[in-house]
């Protein structure tokens, strides 16, 4: 089996770049585990989609330069964060007139607790 | 070779910063910070668009992320009363579970970057000016257009937009349908009927 690090630089290639956005991602990841406010989950994942947008920028840059079909792609998906952070921030504040709380482990009002027999 | 060596420190001192930005996003205790954090982490991937050569994308990142998606969560942070909020830390068993889960991820994912060869052109090919080609792609509604997405966009955007407005309203006092918010001069001007009974307004009983 061929050593994968093999023939990898210094100079930013395709897989560096690469590896950067995993590592976005991957934090954006650690942060919707973790995070206590419904507003930090969301932040988290605007992490993660920041992070595809720009690997579809790389893809583009570096597998087909003459065409935009990837810078296309990081449109729409900007596109669909804002529209999710319009919609997201409507039900936190609709929730927090509700409640006072935008806790993420407390909003478990649909869990029905006490089974009716 | 000189602008080799400069995008290369360009794009390590860009990440490092991008990566801190991002482990402050998601650590913060305070909410407001963390927005901060997140706005400039997606200042940097503007830059970094620019250094892929897709600038019209860049400028499209910072008015609708910076300008438009932060400015949404700051407000939304500052309604919600969390600025003065320190978030309560996260329990050590969701933590060791979250960390696990981004690591696994972040390993496997680097696995198959790291052992696949991917079709990379050769060479820098001529860059296309990104804005005009973007512009055309948009609206072609050829084989390789993307109009019809395009369109479905902007209704999925305008149904967000009446979906917050609709979520986010000031819910109408008990005992009112939900239609009416006593805002409407329609509803303001409304006046129950007035039954047989009752004696005429203003008026005397006369004999």
């Amino acid at each position: 089996m061929n050593n994968p690090f093999a023939g990898i630089g210094f100079a930013p290639s395709l897989v560096h770049w690469l590896l950067f956005t995993a590592a976005i991602f991957a934090i954006g990841l650690y942060g919707i585990l973790t995070r206590r406010s419904a507003v930090g989950v969301l932040m988290a994942v605007e992490l993660l989609l920041n992070s595809s947008a720009l690997s579809f920028v790389i893809f583009n840059r570096f597998c087909s330069p003459a065409m935009v079909d990837g810078q296309v792609m990081a449109i729409f998906i900007i596109a669909v964060a804002a529209a999710e952070v319009i919609v997201g921030m409507a039900v936190f504040v609709a929730l927090y007139r509700a409640g006072r709380s935008i806790d993420v482990s407390r909003l478990d009002h649909l869990k029905n607790d006490e089974v009716k027999p | 070779m000189s602008s080799g060596v400069v995008e290369t420190v360009l794009f390590y001192v860009i990440a490092a910063m991008s990566l801190i930005f991002a482990l402050i996003t998601v650590t913060a205790r305070r909410l407001l910070r963390s927005a901060v954090a997140l706005m400039f982490v997606l200042v940097l991937s503007a830059g970094f668009y620019v250094m892929l050569a897709a600038e019209f994308l860049a400028g499209v990142q910072v008015l609708v992320y910076v300008g438009g998606i932060v400015v949404v969560i700051v407000f939304v942070i500052m309604l919600t009363s969390s600025v003065d909020l320190l978030e309560e830390r996260p329990a050590l068993g969701r933590k060791v579970l979250g960390g696990l889960a981004a690591l696994g991820f972040f390993i496997s994912t680097a696995l198959v970057f790291l052992t696949n060869v991917f079709p990379t052109a050769t060479g820098r090919a001529q860059t296309v000016d990104s804005a005009r080609a973007i512009g055309t792609a948009l609206l072609d509604y050829g084989p390789r257009g993307y109009v019809v997405p395009f369109e479905i966009i902007s209704l999925l955007l305008l149904a967000a937009l009446v979906g917050g407005i609709a979520v986010a309203r000031k819910s109408p006092p008990p005992g009112q349908p939900l239609t009416s918010g006593g805002d409407l001069p329609g509803e303001v001007a409304f006046i129950p009927p007035r039954r047989q009974n009752d004696p005429p307004e203003g008026g005397k009983n006369h004999e």
